[in-house]
């Protein structure tokens, strides 16, 4: 496939992909709050309403235990809702359905009843303070029966929410609130967005960066840190490789084990909360899978387990960044 | 009905069920009216109560008691459980969350929509369920699309052991459909006649793109929550004179007897012969497999991911 150029933002490469889903399948659909006239309060559904109507994509009411359930009850009845919770954060107020019915209606119905819905969502960091900075991929990881991602760049984004689309089980998308609104050529990895239709893996880790001495494993806007980390640390002689891990559930094992038999140390990077989550399981998978003697260092890098605060200056001694990323990786040990 | 669910209490007694079952002894009339009504195409949610929603949707018995009694061979192959009953081909499908079908089936009624057509669905819930977020949100959706949604309400007057008049601002629920551009019916529902008239009056009413229904239908549960619940915040002996004076079995045989529609020796032919039918089951049911053990993973993904155990 030859790579176009096109310099668009993430949020209308997500568009596109769904824009392309539709037109392929009328079953496809798109439910939500300002999904439809407003197009998305990050534009990441623009012009759909257009394209397919107000019944396929269907601005709703401030009721997300109510649309979200709906979706399963469309998923029952043979569509393929796209379902966006506009703020990782606002889950709560549906979460049963979530966890539930949709993710596990396929296992309690001993696989007669597939749950083909995406949960489409935008989380991270903005200086939006606690209740709407959350990314809170841990939290639905930790639910058996879901499948859930977050891309980092415009390539994968348009790429990996076709795919979502596509899979026959539930899948959480995770868009980064930091990212949507970035142009293509403002990124250091995945520009190249072909205007046609394409699906990237939902369950293959990418590697952005190729290096010796330490792997980054990590996910969504923290990849373009952990990139800008790396050229740093390269001024210093350390060689960093950087895995996008893209898909938490599942973890890329075969991709994460590669890199670690090639650089034997892990610095797993987490804008979610490091308690109970992604960087814990990642660490305790590798060490499962090659022994304490097969890795010379461990390390992990997040949010420190507070809310997210408002202040800049706050938000930022508690989240990950380059140059805390950058720190990390020489607390880890590596290029000793 | 009744006596299907006199077989899940002993499956429950005699240790053939492990896990806890809920009956609705004392609420067939309900049940009962709703047998028939529906289409295949149209869609019924019912709750962690469900078996006779299930058995009036047209789910076949035997899966369905396999399904409880935790067999391979049962409708889920033992991967539902009683709480948890799909049934794809007929549009049924039941959550053990109170208020969690309410949503489910605001989004069969919104496929019809989509598609077209003139199907509608039922959402079969508790007292208990109306109380809940999902309730409000679901009815006013579908008050502000028009959608056709029928909810019946089985008001049994207890939300476990906290009663209805405690725990609702409205004296009835039907008054509530008003606040959400719906209809709303309130019946006896230990009179089939009375819950069949009122149910087929909305199923109607909603094919034919009147909005949404709801139906609340009166009744009282003989059992307690589910099997074991020791049942001591009800009034003993108001529960004893309703099982005796208000039995909605007994009643609709009196009344059959007295219309001249049937006589003794028939309904004890039929009654002989629902025992017989269930006592086979049954046996049936127990001789039947349980899920292999290596296959409890399966299912978790539809697209077959499997995840290594512990990750």
């Amino acid at each position: 496939m030859d790579a176009i150029r096109q310099n668009i933002n993430v949020s209308q490469a997500v568009a596109e992909g769904l824009r392309l889903e539709m037109e392929a399948d009328e079953h496809v659909l798109v439910i939500g709050e300002d999904v439809g006239r407003q197009g998305g309060v990050f534009g990441s559904t623009r012009g759909l309403q257009k394209a397919f109507g107000a019944e396929r994509v269907l601005d709703t009411p401030i009721s997300e235990m109510a649309f979200t359930g709906m979706a399963v009850g469309l998923a029952m009845e043979g569509y393929r809702p796209v379902v966006e919770i506009m703020f990782a954060d606002f889950i709560g107020v549906c979460l049963e359905q979530v966890f539930n019915a949709i993710a596990k209606n396929p296992y309690m119905s001993g696989g007669a009843t597939p749950m083909p819905i995406v949960i489409k969502t935008a989380g991270g960091a903005i200086g939006s303070a606690a209740q709407h900075s959350q990314t809170l991929w841990g939290l639905y990881a930790h639910l058996p029966g879901l499948r859930v991602v977050a891309p980092s760049s415009p390539h994968d984004s348009k790429g990996m929410m076709a795919a979502a689309v596509q899979s026959p089980d539930p899948v959480v998308f995770i868009e980064h609130k930091g990212l949507l609104l970035k142009k293509a050529s403002s990124f250091s990895h995945g520009t190249d967005v072909p205007r046609e239709r394409y699906t990237v893996p939902l369950d293959r880790a990418h590697v952005v960066r190729e290096g010796r001495d330490v792997t980054i494993a990590t996910l969504s806007a923290s990849v373009g840190d952990a990139l800008d980390a790396a050229e740093a640390l390269a001024l210093d002689g350390i060689d960093v490789e950087v895995l996008d891990l893209r898909s938490v559930v599942p973890l890329d094992w075969d991709g994460i084990t590669a890199s670690l038999r090639k650089t034997r140390r892990l610095l797993v990077v987490d804008e979610d909360y490091l308690g109970f989550g992604l960087s814990g399981e990642l660490i305790t998978g590798a060490i499962e899978r090659l022994g304490l003697d097969g890795l010379d260092s461990v390390s992990r890098h997040g949010l420190a387990n507070v809310p997210v605060p408002a202040s800049k200056t706050l938000e930022q001694a508690v989240l990950p960044s380059a140059a805390s990323i950058a720190r990390a990786v020489r607390e880890s040990g590596a290029g000793r | 009905m009744r006596e299907f669910e006199e077989a899940c209490a002993r499956g429950v007694a005699e240790r053939h069920i492990h896990g806890e079952v809920h009956l609705a002894i004392g609420q067939e009339a309900i049940g009962a009216a709703l047998a028939g009504v529906l289409r295949d195409s149209d869609a019924m949610v019912s709750t962690h109560r469900n078996h006779l929603h299930a058995i009036a949707k047209g789910v076949p018995l035997h899966p369905m008691l396999a399904e409880i009694f935790e067999r391979a061979t049962g409708l889920c192959g033992g991967f539902g459980g009683h709480m948890h009953l799909f049934d794809p081909a007929r549009r049924f499908s039941t959550t053990g969350i109170v208020g969690g079908s309410l949503p489910v089936a605001l989004g069969h009624a919104y496929a019809a929509r989509l598609r077209g057509d003139d199907a509608v669905a039922v959402a079969v819930v508790g007292d208990g369920s109306v109380n809940t977020g999902g309730f409000a949100e679901s009815m006013n959706m579908a008050g502000a699309m028009k959608l056709p949604l029928v909810v019946v309400v089985e008001n049994n007057e207890w939300a476990i052991s906290v009663p209805f008049s405690q725990a609702s601002a409205t004296a009835t629920i039907a008054e509530r459909a008003a606040a959400f551009g719906a209809r709303g019916v309130r019946v006896d529902g230990l009179d089939y006649e009375r819950v069949r008239e009122a149910f087929i009056d909305a199923v109607d009413s909603a094919r034919a793109g009147g909005g949404p229904v709801i139906v609340e239908a009166t009744c009282y549960r003989f059992r307690g929550h589910y099997e074991g619940d020791l049942d001591l915040y009800r009034d003993q002996g108001d529960k004893e004179s309703r099982r005796e004076q208000r039995d909605p079995l007994a009643m609709a045989r009196a009344e059959l007897l007295e219309s001249g529609a049937a006589d003794e020796p028939e309904l004890a032919r039929i009654d002989e012969e629902v025992r017989a039918e269930i006592g086979g089951l049954v046996q049936r049911v127990l001789a039947d497999p349980f899920p292999d053990p290596e296959t409890a993973r399966r299912h978790v993904f539809a697209s077959g991911l499997d995840l290594p155990a512990g990750v």
